[in-house]
């Protein structure tokens, strides 16, 4: 009798242990495409391990300062980043998001791709999570930087951080030369050919084939006052303004950029900048704290950096989206950890730490303000902000971007008229665009 | 294969100009050789600042580089690199001399195969890699060392075959045909007298074969990006154009090169004598 | 089963499954629009992928450029690479050295090679230009004009040595009473050379010269590492654009149709060539 009830009870708690077990674990991250748990946000209970893949650079490794942080509230979750460079991302991603099991449960999108893996049904929508998430305050996000994520009337991606251009440019050089922050294209370019010296040259330049002649060329077309797309949606290259852009980067290349820089992107130019080799460049927001820190790679010559927008205001924008994929099975996990990030208190943490900002309330928090490049750093990124539009919107825009850098690259290097040059990109962007 | 090479009697002595100008022409070679190697070993003790300066020469040596390269998992890396190339070939030499054997005495086939291999050889990877990557996901082998050797014997296969098939021609006949004679089936002539003939070219084709796979970049790549890289892959990985790691980048590429260039040591005379013995006749 | 039949049968079923299965699979994409991004949108559209790779100029220009390069990248090595063999063949000491050093380059994984001397041709951090800059020369390696040829001369780095190993080897195989009958008449070098050594060397070199340009066909990971096909297309090789092509910008079907228009123009060449062979060697 005793061993019959004793067996009994056992099996009773033994279901009743299962039961519970059972009901704690669905109530957490095995949710995926139903409607988020409550409407409290995501429980701090919510359990799981969740892999994205991020690139190898300053905003990630701040990110995976803050994880101790993230992890006070949702103990229960795992966060596991690993960081490549930027050109095996895409690659890597695209595999997972078509894999029946995913590598990674979450992501960070570059905006070129977001039309695509948007419209291909790679990535989650994320309006119902964001809806229920308490004090989220969507609209913070700068309005250039919400426009990206949002595909078809839906919201795929919330705002990680910005790369927006800008004009970095020596004040001590300036000075010396009796120069205000040029105001127009044409001011720019006198700038330039008054700072080139023997030794030292104007501007240090990006013009390299395909991406990077693009980016930086497209800010040139913004400050003479055009626009890459038009009102009717379709890409616009063969107008006035972009001719006059392309004149002007031309004839800067020629006077006043490093010798045989044809080539150059990123690297050369920063390398030129922090070497005393250049005086100027244009070239991401953020790198203006890095240029002027203390021991960083400027050298001796920290400090002497400052950041203007662009001549007429307006300037060419690149985003980093947070997402999670479609096939991602822990989805409430990684909303967890990406509401807390982009929220009003994370972006405040990770922007004093240095990384780039995205809410236009952290712009103006003045705690924040006090760290990283300043206050005036922060007002101008503020105006950088403001006023900014991607390369390329809706889909196919790799292909896109890469078509119009070619034919960029081929103008500056004489291979081709800038008409010619112009029209054929324009009409081949709205080809691929359209295919 | 030896008995065609008679010793020079001695005494014999070439005229000086060629002798001087071939000892000449291989000290340029060997110099050409070594300065890229000394380049990037310098580089990979030097420090960011460093680095800026192409022709600094004499410095105090930094080992940053050297402890972020090993902390990457590099060594891991190019052990993955070995296995798979071990593997690959493995199956390769296995397979491939059976069939190249076949080829070689009976004509199997005819000149469509030799055809036919040599066509597997000419279509980009880029084509191929997808329906591997396709396959790799069906069978749940994506991510995973499995599907990179699948990939790699499509390319190794076809050559380590072609490189047999000629030395199994050069091979001859008669004494495979005595064995049998003797009461040796097929199988163990083919086995216990012609495989040690060709014995030499057999290690040349493996080591070709595994030269082949662990220089592969494009495959591991696409179909073994993460958990699985492969050495290729991660030095890849150090080559960005949006900010470099230039010193680390000279770690390992050193890291790539320290075995091999031990490894050749060995290798070579076995190469050499191994490819005279027959396969580069057409 | 027959004997030989049975030897055949597990590299006939190997062949299939990793060489046959994805060449009539990359055939069957080829035949349709298939894109990455836009997977459930496939449908056949026969021979539309190749109508349009026949009507890209891009196209024609990649196969321009990679023709250029291996005519001129194999050509170069062939030449430097026999000479090397010939020296390597008379020299008497520290044989074994040498040798395994010299050969050493065709070892290293072509990705390390191309980011080594990506940075060693640096205008701003190679040594090469610094040296060069010290003579009062400046040369731009990758710029316009000159990248093609900075990238053959880092093929020949590479790959003259896997010419010098074949060659050697060849030589090695040589019989000697030719060139002993030669020296007793007294021939001159120059003349052994070209009436003795090239003549019976012809078949080892010309497995080396197609061997290598296969391979060179093929070249893809110095454009990946240093200049991404650039400037402009000038170093937009096959492979590489159909990389992007299939890759970066997800169109598979159309890249996949022009692999097999390679296939077809390059097994054509072959072919040809492999008849005169066989045509010269039977007269």
């Amino acid at each position: 009798m005793k061993a019959i009830t004793l067996r009994k009870s056992a099996i009773a708690a033994g279901t009743a242990a299962i039961l519970a077990l059972v009901s704690a674990c669905s109530s957490g991250s095995t949710s995926s495409s139903a409607a988020p748990a409550a409407s409290a946000g995501i429980s701090a209970d919510t359990a799981g391990t969740v892999r994205v893949l991020m690139e190898g650079v300053p905003d990630t490794d701040i990110v995976k300062g803050l994880l101790a942080e993230f992890n006070k509230k949702y103990p229960k979750i795992t966060v596991n980043i690993e960081s490549i460079v930027y050109d095996q991302i895409r690659d890597k991603i695209v595999a997972s998001f078509q894999a029946p099991t995913p590598t990674y449960d979450m992501a960070i999108i570059d905006n070129p791709w977001m039309g695509d893996f948007a419209k291909a049904g790679f990535l989650k929508p994320l309006d119902d999570y964001i809806k229920n998430t308490p004090n989220y305050d969507y609209q913070d996000f700068s309005a250039p930087l919400r426009a990206i994520g949002e595909v078809d009337g839906k919201t795929y991606g919330v705002p990680f951080y910005n790369y927006g251009l800008g004009l970095i440019y020596r004040t001590d050089l300036f000075k010396t030369a009796g120069l205000t922050e040029p105001t127009t294209l044409a001011e720019l370019a006198t700038a330039a050919k008054k700072l080139t010296t023997p030794t030292r040259a104007g501007i240090a330049m990006q013009p390299q084939r395909g991406y990077k002649a693009f980016e930086e060329w497209g800010n040139y077309l913004d400050a003479a006052g055009g626009s890459i797309y038009g009102s009717d949606g379709k890409v616009h290259l063969n107008t006035p303004e972009a001719k006059l852009a392309l004149n002007t980067y031309i004839q800067m290349y020629k006077t006043s950029a490093p010798k045989n820089s044809l080539n150059w992107a990123f690297d050369e130019a920063l390398r030129a900048v922090s070497s005393d080799k250049a005086a100027m460049m244009v070239s991401y927001n953020w790198m203006l704290p890095t240029l002027n820190k203390q021991g960083g790679p400027a050298g001796a010559l920290a400090g002497k950096f400052k950041l203007a927008t662009m001549p007429g205001g307006k300037q060419i924008l690149g985003l980093w989206d947070w997402a999670i994929p479609a096939n991602s099975k822990v989805s409430d996990a990684a909303w967890a950890f990406i509401s807390w990030l982009t929220s009003k208190e994370g972006e405040a943490a990770r922007v004093s730490a240095g990384g780039a900002p995205v809410r236009t309330s952290v712009l103006t928090d003045p705690a924040v303000a006090s760290t990283g490049g300043g206050a005036d750093y922060f007002a101008t990124v503020g105006k950088i902000l403001g006023n900014a539009e991607p390369l390329c919107h809706g889909s196919s825009c790799d292909e896109m971007i890469n078509a119009v850098g070619t034919e960029l690259n081929a103008a500056i290097a004489g291979q081709k008229s800038v008409d010619a040059a112009l029209l054929a990109a324009e009409t081949q962007a709205n080809k691929i665009q359209t295919q | 294969m030896s008995t065609l090479v008679a010793p020079r009697p001695q005494g014999t002595r070439r005229p000086n100009t060629w002798g001087f100008g071939g000892s000449l022409l291989l000290g340029v070679a060997c110099l050409v050789v070594f300065l890229p190697f000394l380049w990037v070993l310098l580089g990979s003790f030097k420090t960011g600042s460093q680095l800026n300066d192409p022709t600094l020469i004499t410095f105090h040596p930094n080992l940053a580089n050297w402890r972020d390269v090993i902390d990457s998992g590099i060594l891991q890396a190019a052990g993955r690199s070995a296995l798979v190339g071990i593997i690959t070939v493995s199956i390769s030499v296995v397979i491939g001399s059976m069939g190249a054997y076949s080829i070689s005495r009976y004509k199997t086939g005819g000149s469509a195969t030799r055809f036919g291999i040599l066509a597997a050889q000419v279509l980009p990877p880029a084509v191929l890699v997808f329906p591997f990557l396709d396959m790799a996901f069906r069978l749940r082998i994506n991510d995973t060392l499995a599907v990179v050797v699948i990939a790699h014997l499509s390319f190794v296969m076809p050559v380590v075959t072609w490189f047999l098939i000629g030395f199994f021609d050069a091979a001859p006949k008669e004494i495979e045909e005595q064995a049998m004679v003797d009461g040796l089936s097929r199988f163990a002539a083919f086995r216990k007298v012609v495989l040690p003939q060709v014995a030499p070219g057999i290690g040349a084709s493996a080591i070709f074969g595994f030269v082949l796979s662990w220089n592969d970049l494009f495959y591991a790549l696409i179909l073994a990006p993460g958990n699985a890289a492969t050495l290729p892959v991660r030095i890849a990985g150090f080559n960005t154009f949006r900010g470099v790691e230039l010193g680390s980048m000279c770690a390992a590429i050193l890291v790539s090169i320290v075995p091999v260039l031990i490894a050749s040591f060995f290798i070579q005379r076995r190469l050499v004598r191994g490819i005279s013995g027959g396969a580069v006749k057409f | 089963m027959s004997f030989r039949l049975r030897m055949m049968a597990p590299l006939l079923a190997l062949f299939v499954g990793s060489v046959g299965y994805p060449l009539l699979y990359a055939f069957y994409l080829s035949l349709t629009s298939y894109r990455i991004t836009h997977r459930w949108d496939t449908h056949l559209v026969g021979l539309r992928q190749y109508n349009d790779v026949l009507h890209n100029s891009d196209y024609w220009s990649a196969l321009k450029v990679t023709g250029t390069f291996v005519f001129l990248a194999v050509t170069l090595e062939l030449c430097i690479g026999l000479m090397i063999a010939l020296a390597l063949q008379r020299q008497k000491r520290i044989r074994d050295f040498t040798r395994s050093f010299l050969l050493t380059p065709m070892f290293v994984t072509p990705i390390a090679v191309g980011l080594m001397f990506r940075f060693l041709l640096n205008q701003q951090l190679g040594a090469l230009p610094a040296v060069l800059g010290h003579l009062g020369i400046t040369y731009d390696f990758f710029g316009s004009g000159n990248a093609l040829y900075s990238i053959i001369l880092i093929d020949t780095w590479q790959w003259t040595p896997f010419m010098v190993l074949l060659l050697l080897a060849g030589l090695e195989s040589l019989p000697r009473q030719p060139f002993e009958a030669a020296r007793v008449d007294g021939a001159s070098a120059f003349y052994t050379f070209r009436r003795i050594t090239v003549p019976m060397l012809a078949p080892v070199l010309v497995v080396a010269v197609l061997i290598r340009s296969l391979d060179a066909m093929k070249v893809f990971e110095y454009v990946y590492a240093i200049t991404r096909g650039g400037p402009g297309t000038e170093t937009q090789t096959i492979q590489y654009f159909t990389y992007q092509t299939g890759i970066q910008f997800y169109r598979l079907g159309n890249a996949s149709a022009m692999s097999y228009l390679l296939l077809a123009i390059v097994l054509t060449i072959v072919v040809f060539l492999f008849r005169r062979i066989e045509r010269s060697r039977r007269s």
